[in-house]
């Protein structure tokens, strides 16, 4: 298939079609199909497939429906795999949330397995309509944090959005062994230089790993929590979706900004693995 | 612009053709990078930048990358903007060379780097590359080159790049035609580039060399042989000359006259001659002793003892962050350096000050004080060219007030010109241009600082080396300087009037001096309020300190990060954090005026609370902490004052090296650790060595003297070897 293609997962739940604004949106944007995945135990008829999912046919205009048997994240993993995904779109969770659960089992475990980007959406932000204006891409400075800069640059590139990219000056943090890091000017010896010299740095750095032509970037500097500023700049600015780089790991004390910022942000969060 | 080619005689079969000179070997005299990360880039380029103080260039790849900023600057050339301030001028990248084998360009990214290593010379002054390069269909190239700014002749660049096909015969095109045009005008200044250059290669049935370049063109090149392609570049500017293209082009044909080797072997020289004068050898610890020469190559490729109309700005010539802009860094951080091993260096960095001295005056007098009130930041004209205002990355618009307010550098600019004429007795500087500036910054602070009710004069409203805190009244460095200043003023008109009382009469009559005024700046000296408290034996640093916040910086490390970012800019000035050393500074620089055990407390109750904000800061609590007899403490900040811009962790370095920190840092090893104090006998060490520094040598200037002082490790005499100084 050469065609882009957008998975969708539903269940049936009414949390799930929280991401349908999401993803149609998505799919407006890129071009792409979106391939509603509903994955039972049993096969059933178009109709009842689309009853089940709380779907009339209306609302799989340009999309194309899939029923599959088995293990929902398996199932949704393997779907991603074989038409070559660009995005999977789909909810935290459908079932009633654990107190400090980020993810539902199957988000958890697609994403772990995705092989593209998966986009979260958090079912109580219930939006009703959506449309991508802004991005915003929180980077630690690190050359690997920038291989998430890529989908995110082409989203807002044709979406015609702002990219909004933010580094936040966290105490208790030293600085990144990574070659080619850049933090906020350790030495700001006098910042009417020092600013707009370091701006300039940051993404231009930025622009080695992607091109910026024809985006319109801004770079913000944040300062504290990092989850707390993310979550933070995300509503001062009207953040439509979060690009958020994950390396993988998520026990323990792994991917604390990932998992916080997934909860909290009012807006819907793209997890790129990089 | 190509001058004419110069013919040799053809090769004879099997004469190889290599690079006109070899880099050192010794790991303590060179900056290696090996397998470049392409996101470095800017921070490489201007740590292995090449300069000579006229001309600076930054260490660029020839052939380009996507995150190249080549850029080449001569001191003194600046441009403005629309709606900005005046920045050094920008020329096109002289040493672009790019080349193609059969088609398939040779770069970095392109293909795959069997081995590749920038080699900065510090003892030879030359930027040295070596490359292995195998393009997609296999073929393998070995890539040499060299790279240099000529401390023998200011106004040559030269490159010499040879090319080795290791596995392939073919065609390979060269591109090494200067962009144009090659004649730029920045403001009111023309710049001249004039390039010659030719490829020299074994002999050939095909192709006889050497063949002149003038534009892109095509080589066969056989399997085995290797083919050099040399470049010289001048540059002119109507600064220099009223006919810079004329001189250009003349000086481009005249130095084809003499062989490449020979033209790198004169400016090899004459580096050894700076090292010679100024290097610092330690046994014991290779990272320091690299560290120290770099910093020395810095800031000798900053300087240029011919011109006085030039400074060395905050990022010396490696690079346009900052604007080439001149700061106190110049006279208190770097100064002496040169004054102790350089100081016809010296003498023209201070005589840039003489020159800018009327637009000091005008400032001054724009504020309605008398004398000179330097500009804070300053170009060419000395004029004022703080930027008023900077959008920060959280987007607040924050006012800069260090132009208006940071005062002190006329006292910095003044002890600068005294300590030069400590070290030298150099009266045609004094009685030309240094007791006048000493008269007319003493002039200014006669002005400024005002009688209060409480019979002591108050200087209020300024900004002092720590700038988190602005406006504030009676900064104790600011004072203490200010009071320096004003006894100094009145030291320089008693010696001035006592030796030369006929060039004393023509100087009282230039200044329209009062007979009365010394006498004056004496007393207000004396009443000038200091902020020290007799009881606690500490300075409070300005009015009101002692009743700020205090903030235990240790509960944020480790950090990334300056302090005024992770408070914010509101609260770091409600709180006792400070950016660098103010009160500490102070007891640097006026070490015999305050008793032991004031210097202790006052280092003790500050150095806790600087966040280090400043480049300029570690350094100087190395110093101070080594003086002290604090060793631990000493080292820990001369670890961190050496990886301003040697460490990779955080792109201090993009914008060009840090001047004023290499400067510290030698003034950390000089004053430091190996505790000299200038007396008018001589250098006098008390030396504080690290115990893993086994020998600390160093050879300094004083008096007309050289001196040779070698610091063996502790418990071992100190040598000290005295004779005449070479002029």
């Amino acid at each position: 298939m050469s065609e882009p293609i957008i998975i969708v997962p539903l269940d049936g739940s009414e949390h799930a079609l929280a991401v349908l604004p999401v993803a149609k949106a998505l799919s407006e944007i890129g071009g792409a199909t979106l391939h509603i995945l509903h994955v039972a135990e049993g096969k059933s008829p178009p109709l009842a497939l689309l009853e089940r999912m709380g779907l009339a046919p209306a609302d799989v205009r340009r999309s194309a429906v899939h029923a599959r048997i088995g293990n929902p994240a398996a199932a949704i993993l393997d779907a991603a795999r074989e038409t070559n995904a660009r995005l999977i779109v789909m909810c935290t969770h459908t079932a009633p949330a654990r107190e400090a659960q980020t993810l539902g089992g199957t988000a958890f475990a697609v994403l772990k397995g995705a092989p593209c980007p998966v986009v979260l959406v958090h079912p109580e932000h219930r939006l009703g309509t959506w449309h991508l204006h802004r991005l915003l891409l929180p980077h630690d400075g690190t050359p690997v944090t920038s291989a998430a800069l890529r989908p995110a640059a082409e989203l807002a590139l044709r979406a015609g959005a702002e990219l909004v990219v933010l580094h936040v000056a966290a105490a208790g943090a030293a600085a990144p062994a990574e070659q080619g890091s850049v933090t906020p000017p350790y030495y700001l010896d006098q910042p009417q230089h020092e600013w707009p010299a370091w701006a300039s740095e940051f993404i231009e750095r930025l622009a080695c790993v992607c091109s910026l032509s024809g985006l319109r970037v801004s770079l913000v500097l944040g300062r504290g929590s990092p989850a707390a500023e993310i979550v933070r700049v995300a509503a001062e600015r009207s953040t439509d979706l979060i690009i958020l780089a994950w390396r993988g790991k998520w026990a323990g004390k792994h991917a604390a900004t990932l998992k916080a910022v997934v909860r909290e942000a009012s807006c819907p969060t793209m997890v790129v693995r990089v | 612009m190509p001058g004419r080619s110069r013919l040799n005689s053809p090769r004879s079969a099997g004469q190889s053709v290599e690079l006109p000179a070899t880099p050192t070997t010794e790991p303590e005299w060179v900056l290696v990078e090996e397998n470049t990360v392409l996101t470095r880039e800017h921070e490489l380029e201007s740590l292995f930048a090449i300069g000579n103080g006229y001309v600076g260039s930054r260490g660029s790849l020839a052939e380009g990358s996507p995150l190249s900023a080549p850029a080449t600057f001569v001191a003194g050339v600046f441009e403005t903007a629309p709606g900005s301030v005046p920045g050094l001028a920008t020329i096109p990248d002289w040493s672009h060379l790019s080349m193609a084998v059969e088609g398939h360009p040779v770069r970095l990214e392109a293909g795959t780097n069997l081995e590749h290593r920038r080699i900065l010379d510090l003892r030879q002054g030359i930027l040295w590359r070596e490359w292995r390069y195998q393009d997609a269909a296999g073929r393998v190239s070995r890539v040499r080159g060299l790279r240099l700014a000529s401390m023998a002749d200011r106004h040559l660049l030269i490159q010499s790049v040879t090319l080795s096909p290791e596995n392939y015969s073919g065609s390979v095109s060269v591109n090494a035609v200067l962009p144009e045009p090659t004649t730029w005008r920045a403001a009111g200044t023309i710049i001249a580039v004039a390039a010659a250059q030719h490829i020299e290669g074994p002999a050939s049935p095909s192709t006889e060399f050497p063949v002149l370049v003038a534009g892109p063109l095509a080589l066969d090149v056989e399997l085995g042989k290797t083919y050099r392609l040399d470049r010289l570049v001048a540059i002119h500017t109507s600064r220099d000359t009223d006919q810079p293209v004329a001189v250009a082009r003349e000086h481009a044909e005249r130095v084809q006259e003499t062989d490449v080797a020979t033209l790198i072997e004169q400016h090899r020289q004459a580096w050894l001659d700076r090292w010679q004068a100024c290097d610092i050898r330690i046994d014991g610890d290779p990272a320091a002793q690299r560290a120290l020469r770099f910093a020395a190559y810095h800031l000798l490729s900053a300087a240029n003892p011919e011109d006085e109309r030039v400074s060395i700005g905050a990022r010396a010539l490696t690079g346009s962050a900052y604007k080439g802009h001149v700061f106190w860094d110049t006279e208190i951080f770097m100064l002496p350096f040169f004054t102790l091993t350089y100081p016809e260096a010296a003498r023209a960095l201070l005589m840039y000050r003489f020159h800018t001295l009327p637009a000091a005056r005008a400032k001054a007098a724009h504020l309605g004080y008398r004398g000179a009130l330097y500009a804070w930041e300053s170009a060419d004209t000395g004029e004022d060219v703080t930027p008023p205002f900077v959008i920060a990355p959280d987007g607040e618009v924050v006012r800069i007030r260090a132009g208006a307010l940071e005062q002190h550098i006329s006292a910095d600019i003044a002890y600068g010109v005294w300590s030069y004429w400590r070290a030298t007795s150099d009266e045609r500087f004094l009685l030309d241009a240094g007791a006048e500036i000493l008269i007319e910054t003493a002039r200014f602070w006669a002005s400024r600082a005002q009688p209060e009710e409480d019979g002591r004069y108050h200087i209020r409203g300024v900004i002092g080396p720590d700038e988190y805190h602005e406006c504030v009244d009676d900064n104790a460095y600011t004072n203490g300087m200010a009071r320096w200043n004003l006894e100094t003023g009145d030291a320089v008109t008693r010696l001035v009037a006592g030796r030369w009382p006929e060039q004393w009469r023509a100087l009282v009559g230039r200044l329209a001096l009062d007979p009365d005024e010394p006498g004056r700046w004496l007393a207000l000296a004396r009443d000038l309020y200091t902020g020290f408290d007799e009881r606690t034996g500490l300075f409070e640093q300005f009015q009101g300190y002692f009743d700020l916040e205090d903030i235990d910086l240790a509960t944020f490390e480790p950090r990334s990060a300056p302090m005024d970012v992770l408070l914010g800019r509101e609260r770091i000035q409600r709180s006792k954090v400070i950016k660098q050393p103010d009160v500490v500074m102070l007891f640097y620089l006026l070490w015999d005026c305050f008793p032991p055990e004031v210097r202790a407390a006052n280092f003790r109750y500050y150095e806790p609370r600087c966040g280090h904000g400043s480049s300029l800061s570690p350094a100087i609590h190395a110093l101070i902490a080594a003086r002290l007899g604090d060793g631990t403490l000493a080292q820990r900040y001369f670890r961190q004052a050496m990886e301003i811009d040697l460490a990779d962790n955080m792109g201090n370095a993009a914008g060009g090296i840090h001047a004023a920190a290499l400067g510290g840092l030698w003034q950390a090893a000089v004053f430091g650790f190996a505790g000299l104090s200038l007396t008018d006998a001589g250098p006098e060490p008390h030396p504080n060595l690290p115990l893993h520094w086994r020998v600390l040598s160093l050879r300094l200037q004083w008096q007309g003297q050289q001196h040779d002082i070698t610091l063996p490790a502790q418990g071992s005499p100190a040598e000290l070897r005295t004779k005449e100084a070479k002029r």
